[in-house]
């Protein structure tokens, strides 16, 4: 697939939010773009955090745009300060007319940028309220500059806190409005940025909220995973929803008993999906391999998070394809998939339950801190679009079979897919063996069965080749001589990086896209490589072994020779992509 | 149909042939046929009775025969569940899953062949064995106390624990029938000699060391319970149904399956009412 057109940025501000955990940063981050959106705005927003309760530095930034916008911008152009850390940690980021919301009885900003001094400790004082409310103020102070609306924040507050009680919902009201009459009165509006206009109907959405959107969307019945950030917001979601979409959202005693009981509710015939990061995913591997053998498709959320071990929690990485693509002993089918944005989630989650379905095996659906905790705005009604217009496709598992007494569960088909019963059908039985067996089931150890059985499950994976892996998506300028090659959450900030150089160079970049990782098709990849863009080529990755470069080797034999990396913990930002573009141009 | 699949390849005496024994006439009393079970078989030449005994049937990894049942009960919680397992998968290796099914009073009968021994891997010790107890991996002897596996579920929530002895299939049947027959999680734990590399822990050794529970034995106490599962730190094995009480099961717990099983139930489509949580 081409996408030829990438837009041209009209505008991009970026409000940022910083204070101590606990302060409650994340709620009026998430207010703050929900402002925009319900004024008309796109929105992306980028979180940091320390693996901490208490104390430590959280911050929370918005880009808000009158267009779809991907990543996050280096430039910060309002930075509300709830301490002096948020100053001093972020100040090589602003610019000239950057504004500074601060407390001057806190500190004193050492900055030429716009200084807008507000009395946050004496409001506090005042009204009598804890450090989470200041926040309301400050969001109503920058209402005020912005041009926003304080009926749009009362909408929110009332959505997020009318079942806690009017009194909530008038408190914080009142507080912002503190907040926006104080800047009427000693300041004035600066910028016209959350001026109300029309717009479509906008979700907020991270690529966690994305998989559980698709996850309810597919008819999955059974979601089971152990905490482990940063999946663990899909469990959260999930299990708030479980009693109204009826799925059994389930917390076993650890990733182990997850994974198995996840296998268990496949076999038992429901669709069935677990979620982890790598440190869990690491103990469910032996389970991938008994449903490899066993023929039991599930769907496995990976987020990935910078390991090894426990290594940075909360920080982003991409050091677990490889990982992943090579999970479990033995040699059985797998499908490793890895989406880009939210929307790409929700549409890749479908398919990964149908994948699951159709070739009776596990399929990973990788994610990582970045796509998982970053929202984006989306239309409500594309997202409605594409859960409803969903046909599940089940493949050959049925509930009963005409195969009668002779019922062969592991039968040699051509496509290597045998019919699978969900257990129940009377004069019928037959075992998810996780030894190999026969084509009934039962344990063998004779070299003849064995290789028909090791032949028929790789068949799985020539069928899927050819029936339902996809190509990667090629954005820009089919004549660029200069090509991005990337996957997963790189794609937000390689496309916002190519709006900004085809700006600044007045010609087309190009991105190949890569979402279905594994296996990959040597021909069609080839096809899709040689052809078109045999031009600069560069490999852009977010971990310092550059996992697809190998992986893409590996299995086409294509070589990226320019590889960037980056494997600090944070996202690729689209400046950091244009500046080294820039230097070695 | 019959429950009877391979004919068992263990070795002539052991005690699983009294346990599959047990277990296919108490299946059979009781009026289940291959096609209304869910089984779910751990590793070891206990779990090799998935070739020897038919149902709709898990061979799972060695340890994960509970979680993986577990999972399987969710979607078809009306069937009838049954794990089958050695002291090795269900105390060892799944100790942490036999631990918390208990807590959740899953509706399931498992069935522990408890041989304190690793058979199938030749001779090993197992965590129900004696102090001391000299096996290949202990030379010298386990230095471990053995797990209480009675005790154990007891503490963590099972509602029916009895235990058995693979010499005696008359009282074993009648064991798992009531088991099979309880609501929520029973155990039955089965001491049983394994022949071929056990030679403390033998046929004469239970003759000496175990005794039938007295038949106004009340199991409904849990205090009386716990003190008849201390016994075998004294080598006293009591036989016969030591608990028993009624609690909710786990699955009876979950709205959503109340009326149908949840491979029954209607696909969820009113998707507006979940994505205006977003906007």
């Amino acid at each position: 697939m081409i996408v030829k057109h990438v837009k041209i940025i009209l505008m991009k501000f970026n409000w940022k939010i910083g204070g101590e955990a606990g302060f409650g940063i994340m709620t009026s981050g998430l207010e703050i773009a929900k402002v925009a959106t319900r004024s008309g705005y796109h929105t992306f927003d980028y979180s940091e955090y320390p693996s901490l309760i208490r104390g430590g530095h959280n911050t929370y930034e918005v880009v808000i745009s009158n267009d779809s916008v991907s990543a996050p911008k280096w430039e910060i152009d309002m930075l509300v300060c709830l301490n002096k850390d948020t100053f001093e940690l972020h100040k090589d980021r602003l610019h000239l007319g950057s504004v500074i919301l601060y407390d001057p009885e806190d500190f004193q900003p050492d900055s030429t940028s716009i200084l807008i001094p507000i009395p946050f400790k004496a409001f506090k004082k005042e009204c009598n309220i804890d450090q989470k409310m200041v926040n309301s103020i400050a969001l109503g102070a920058s209402l005020a500059l912005l041009g926003g609306e304080l009926k749009v924040f009362e909408t929110i507050i009332r959505d997020e806190f009318g079942k806690k009680g009017e009194a909530i919902v008038k408190e914080n009201v009142e507080l912002a409005k503190k907040g926006y009459d104080y800047i009427l009165k000693e300041h004035c509006p600066l910028k016209q940025i959350l001026q109300k206009k029309k717009g479509e109907r906008q979700m907020v959405v991270t690529g966690n909220d994305a998989f559980s959107l698709g996850v309810i969307g597919a008819d999955c019945r059974y979601y089971a995973a152990y905490p482990m950030t940063p999946s663990s917001s899909v469990l959260g979601t999930l299990a708030a929803l479980q009693y109204q979409t009826g799925m059994v959202v389930r917390h076993p005693e650890d990733e182990i008993s997850v994974v198995n009981s996840a296998i268990g509710a496949a076999f038992a015939g429901a669709r069935a999906a677990v979620g982890t990061s790598g440190g869990g995913f690491a103990l469910m591997n032996e389970a991938l391999s008994y449903a490899g053998v066993a023929e039991i498709g599930f769907v496995l959320f990976l987020a990935m998070r910078s390991g090894p071990a426990t290594g940075m929690p909360t920080w982003t990485e991409q050091g677990d394809l490889l990982f992943a693509t090579f999970a479990g002993h033995g040699e059985f089918p797998k499908i490793v998939l890895a989406p880009g944005d939210p929307e790409e989630m929700i549409t890749l989650t479908l398919k990964a339950f149908d994948l699951a379905d159709i070739y009776q095996t596990p399929v990973i659906l990788l994610s990582d801190k970045f796509l998982s905790e970053s929202h984006t705005s989306l239309p409500e009604d594309r997202v409605l679009k594409l859960l409803k217009t969903h046909k599940i496709d089940r493949g050959k598992i049925v509930a009963k079979t005409k195969q009668g007494s002779e019922y062969l569960r592991y039968k040699n088909e051509p496509d290597g897919i045998s019919e699978q019963l969900i257990p129940g059908q009377e004069g019928i039985f037959y075992q998810a063996n996780s030894y190999e067996h026969l084509e009934d089931s039962h344990t063998t150890e004779s070299g003849v069965e064995r290789i028909k059985q090791v032949n028929k499950r790789d068949k799985k994976r020539q069928t899927y080749l050819k029936k339902h892996f996809a190509e990667p998506t090629f954005y820009g300028d089919p004549k660029a001589d200069t090509v991005f090659i990337s996957w997963g959450s790189n794609k937000g900030p390689i496309l916002e990086a190519m709006k900004i150089l085809a700006e600044k160079f007045k010609r087309g970049f190009g991105y190949v896209h890569f979402t279905h990782l594994y296996p990959l098709d040597e021909e069609k990849i080839k096809d899709f490589m040689n052809v078109k863009y045999n031009h600069r080529r560069i490999l852009i990755e977010n971990n310092s072994h550059a996992q697809f470069g190998s992986l893409l080797r590996m299995q086409t034999g294509i070589d990226i020779k320019e590889k960037w990396l980056k494997y600090d913990g944070r996202p690729w930002w689209p400046e950091e992509i244009v500046q080294r573009l820039t230097n070695k141009s | 149909m019959t429950f009877d699949a391979y004919a068992p390849t263990w070795c002539p005496g052991c005690g699983d042939w009294g346990i599959r024994i047990g277990i296919k006439t108490a299946l059979e009393q009781a009026g289940y046929n291959p096609s209304s079970v869910l089984l779910s078989f751990d590793i070891g030449c206990s779990g090799n009775m998935n070739d020897f005994l038919n149902g709709y049937a898990l061979h799972t990894l060695h340890g994960r025969a509970i979680p993986t049942l577990v999972g399987a009960k969710m979607v078809q919680h009306k069937t009838k569940a049954i794990v089958v397992g050695g002291d090795g998968g269900i105390y060892g290796e799944g100790g942490n899953h036999f631990v918390h099914a208990c807590r959740g009073n899953h509706d399931m009968t498992v069935i522990v062949h408890d041989n304190m021994v690793y058979g199938l891997t030749t001779g090993q010790v197992a965590p129900t064995a004696k102090k001391g107890y000299k096996s290949k991996s202990t030379p010298r002897g386990i230095i471990e106390n053995p797990i209480n596996p009675l005790a154990l579920a007891i503490i963590s929530g099972a509602t029916f624990v009895a235990q058995g002895f693979a010499g005696d299939v008359r009282q074993l049947v009648e064991i798992m029938k009531q088991a099979m027959n309880h609501k929520g999680f029973s155990l039955v734990n089965v001491l049983q000699p394994c022949v071929t590399f056990n030679k403390v822990n033998t046929y004469a050794y239970y003759m000496t060391k175990t005794y039938k529970l007295d038949v106004k034995y009340d199991p409904s106490d849990r205090k009386k319970a716990l003190t008849k599962a201390m016994e075998p730190f004294e080598e006293k094995f009591p036989l016969g149904v030591l608990y028993n009480v009624k609690a909710q099961t786990y699955h009876e717990q979950w709205p959503q399956i109340e009326k149908n099983m949840l491979i029954e139930n209607k696909r969820f489509a009113s998707f507006s009412d979940i994505t205006k949580k977003f906007v």
